[in-house]
């Protein structure tokens, strides 16, 4: 173990590639979220009509939705990279790298249901 | 995949251990726990967001809950962390592609007090003090 474990950690896999380009994104992203939804919004957060008048604006739409695909990347990622500090073997990785693929598809699946569901 | 060895263990388990912790060793496990942590809040959220599908009361009663005081501390500790993690994923991005690495400690010094500041500043604006 060195003094950083950083200087370990960042081996340029594309798993690690995805997390720092997801992770940059979402610096802006979540940036936007947070100024449009809890501080530009009146009393901190918007009411019903207000959300729904948000999301049926195109561009807000298409931000939110990358916002859903970077946030799941990041986090699945940032899971897999924690169970992998765990130490497991090869074959519990490929195993959960399909979990964790199919969490992804299911919570962007779920969240794409949710948003169409509001703004139909 | 790179770091399969015996090496990952200790890894892990020096997470919590605060025995001749460097700097370095503190900003790793400051990003392991908020990770955490907002990887819980992110599907906590989604769940919340659920109730948009269920008609304007239901959420209009939640956005009500949530601007009581309690809701609002949840949201400054929210905010740290996103700060925390944010802002120290990106001199870890930095140093992966070689970029600021002499510098590394100094950035997440500097970064830290940033975050701090900005903390400081949005706990304001949320409370409208």
């Amino acid at each position: 173990m060195t003094g950083n474990p950083f200087a370990e950690e960042s081996k340029r896999t594309a798993a690690w590639l995805w997390q720092v380009f997801t992770g940059v994104g979402l610096v802006i992203l979540v940036g936007l979220h947070l100024v449009a939804n809890h501080f530009v919004a009146k009393g901190g957060l918007r009411d019903f009509a207000e959300v729904v008048a948000y999301l049926r604006n195109p561009v807000i739409l298409l931000l939110e939705l990358l916002f859903l695909l970077c946030v799941t990347t990041h986090a699945l990622l940032g899971v897999r990279a924690i169970f992998l500090d765990l130490g497991i073997s090869e074959r519990t990785e490929r195993r959960l790298d399909l979990v964790l693929k199919i969490v992804g598809v299911l919570t962007v699946a779920y969240g794409l249901g949710m948003t169409f569901i509001v703004i139909r | 995949m790179a770091n399969r060895d015996y090496r990952k263990v200790s890894r892990a388990g020096l997470w919590l251990d605060v025995r001749r912790r460097r700097l370095g060793m503190w900003a790793y496990t400051i990003n392991r726990i908020t990770g955490v942590g907002l990887v819980i809040y992110l599907y906590l959220h989604l769940g919340v967001l659920s109730l948009l599908t269920r008609g304007q009361s239901s959420w209009d009663s939640f956005v009500a809950l949530a601007r009581s005081p309690f809701y609002l501390a949840l949201d400054v500790i929210l905010l740290a962390g996103v700060l925390l993690h944010g802002l120290n994923g990106l001199r870890i991005g930095l140093t992966g592609f070689g970029i600021g690495v002499r510098a590394q400690k100094t950035l997440f010094i500097v970064l830290t007090i940033v975050s701090a500041i900005a903390l400081g500043v949005a706990a304001l604006k949320i409370f409208r003090l």
